[in-house]
């Protein structure tokens, strides 16, 4: 790649279980109203081309990707909308940059699950209609199958997965804009009322609102602005099958392909070495204990343990989702990557206040895009 | 900024309901549409099984999604109706995100000969479920069965 690229500026809206003031478009306005802020730039006249991340049916209005330009000062400029993950979107950016053809590119990705009056229906709409749907099952199934399949491979124990919720829960708590951080120990999410055995309500990230906006430029150009310019060193993504037939029930494939790419781009050879810190989802506990072994973060089968002995806690050898994950911080739908991104940049600045990591030259931010999907998009940033 | 500090009372906070009645029809597909004739007509379950890399595909499919080779009539081979149990969870909550008084149990089944697994309701089990054990698919009567995914009715543990 000729270009590297930095991040240049954050800004956020939220996150909260409501937001009964702010209309999507406010919350994002808001959120891009500090990016820029925080980059020190001019919208209009200073950023070539946006990015945005949403879905349809998430947000209750057909061809939606035509209802992002005015919040973020797009209009009459190129634009478009990805139907993936936040993440996915600041892969679109990091090429619009690195091949040379804009310099300052805003990325955008947002949450209102508030307003979503059906999303579990949405979900399930999103199975296969002739072969899955006609079940008619409440698709949280589907991770509770994942994740029996993994106890049964001796990959993880339940109290192993209840002890992310706790460290996840408890680093919340040093995190201001977290939704659902709480001083919680392992009893309750293990007594917790069951969605899909071994599954239990705990182990599931709560959904939130928000607004995550990011300002990318090369590297050149980016000297030119105020922000803290943090590298985006490799980025990544992949897809397994959106069959539940002949998807991988077992390892994230997904996660170690979209890592490896990343990995490639950034030229990491040994993970475990030369990553300090990572944000990960953990839409299902459990899911965190999955993609760190994907992520080559920790050998097959010691997720677990590590997490036991605190390895992943903020004061231990791999932090792991100090800002609180989406267990603590909230489910923001299509904006999960990005708030995994925005811890990282965070500390990688050294502004992640109370909950500041010693060690944070280089973080990982992966994202998977949620039930019923295998879409992963993983990135690499170093300050 | 927030215009919280417009608003005297949450309750002023106003929301707009919107609905759309969402009507699809789906095509089955070649593959899909023999499939499913078969599980009405003969109550058989069909799968495909792929020349190049041997996957047995279950449903049956018109392609393998390993090596994009065509799956043609020669491919085609009955599975199960027994199979290998490769998952199994009791669900709690209905798609309206409502409690069950009593869970709905759904599992993983790898019907023999299938290289991939089913997702299908499963019996209410009397006693433990373990991944391995043998299952069996339970068809609706035939003068029931309409050419779906549930004409099988369920799994029990054999
Ligand atoms: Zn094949």
């Amino acid at each position: 790649m000729n270009r590297t690229v930095d991040i240049v500026g954050v800004g956020w809206s939220g996150f909260g279980s409501i937001t009964p003031d702010l209309s999507y478009k406010e919350m994002i306005f808001q959120a891009a109203t500090r990016a820029y802020a925080d980059a020190g730039i001019d919208p209009r006249n200073d950023a070539q081309g946006f990015v945005t991340a949403a879905e349809d049916y998430h947000e209750g209005t057909s061809i939606f990707d035509e209802y992002t330009p005015d919040q973020l000062g797009a209009v009459l400029r190129p634009m478009h909308t990805i139907t993936g993950d936040g993440l996915h979107a600041l892969a679109a950016a990091y090429m619009n940059i690195a091949s040379g053809l804009m310099n300052v590119v805003v990325v955008e990705a947002h949450s209102k699950a508030s307003n979503i009056l059906t999303l579990d229906h949405i979900t399930a709409f999103a199975e296969d209609p002739t072969f899955e749907r006609p079940l008619a099952i409440n698709p949280v199934a589907l991770a509770g199958l994942e994740m029996q399949r993994g106890l049964d491979a001796g990959r993880y124990t339940v109290e192993q997965c209840a002890q992310v919720v706790v460290k996840n829960k408890n680093n919340a708590l040093a995190n201001p804009a977290a939704a659902y951080a709480a001083a919680i120990g392992k009893k309750p999410v293990l007594e917790a009322q069951p969605l899909a055995t071994p599954l239990t309500r705990l182990m599931a990230a709560s959904h939130a609102d928000g607004a995550i906006v990011f300002v990318l430029a090369d590297s050149d150009t980016a000297k030119r602005f105020k922000g803290k310019p943090v590298r985006v060193r490799g980025i990544g993504w992949a897809n397994d099958t959106p069959a539940l037939d002949s998807r991988e029930w077992l390892d994230a494939k997904y996660a170690r392909k979209a890592a490896e790419m990343a990995y490639r781009v950034a030229q990491i050879r040994h993970p475990r070495g030369e990553i300090d810190f990572a944000e990960v989802d953990d839409t299902f506990a459990y899911k965190e204990l999955q993609h760190l072994e994907a992520l080559q973060l920790t050998e097959p089968g010691q997720a677990g343990a590590l997490t036991e002995q605190g390895a992943t806690e903020r004061a231990g050898a791999l932090p792991v989702n100090p800002s609180g994950g989406g267990l603590g911080v909230g489910s923001l739908l299509d904006a999960n990557g990005l708030a995994r991104a925005l811890e990282v940049v965070l500390q990688l600045r050294g502004e992640a206040g109370a909950r500041q990591l010693h060690k944070a030259n280089t973080g990982l931010a992966f994202a998977w895009r949620g039930l019923p999907t295998t879409s992963g998009a993983a990135v690499v940033l170093s300050n | 900024m927030s215009l919280l500090n417009n608003l005297e009372h949450p309750t002023d906070a106003r929301i707009w309901r919107g609905d759309l009645p969402v009507y699809h029809r789906y095509t089955a597909g070649v593959a899909g549409e023999k499939f499913l004739r078969a599980l009405k007509d003969q109550g058989a379950v069909y799968g495909t099984r792929c020349p190049t890399c041997g996957y047995v595909y279950v449903p049956a499919r018109l392609y393998c999604e390993r090596d994009a080779t065509h799956l043609d009539d020669s491919t085609w081979a009955p599975v199960g109706p027994a199979g290998a149990l490769v998952s199994f969870s009791a669900v709690w909550v209905d798609l309206d995100g409502k409690r069950l008084d009593a869970p709905q149990w759904v599992g993983l089944v790898r019907l023999k000969g299938a290289s991939s697994v089913l997702m299908h309701y499963l019996q209410t089990p009397t006693g433990a479920l373990h991944a391995g054990m043998t299952v069996q698919a339970v068809l609706k009567p035939a003068n029931e069965r309409v050419g779906s995914i549930t004409d099988i009715a369920y799994f029990k543990p054999l």
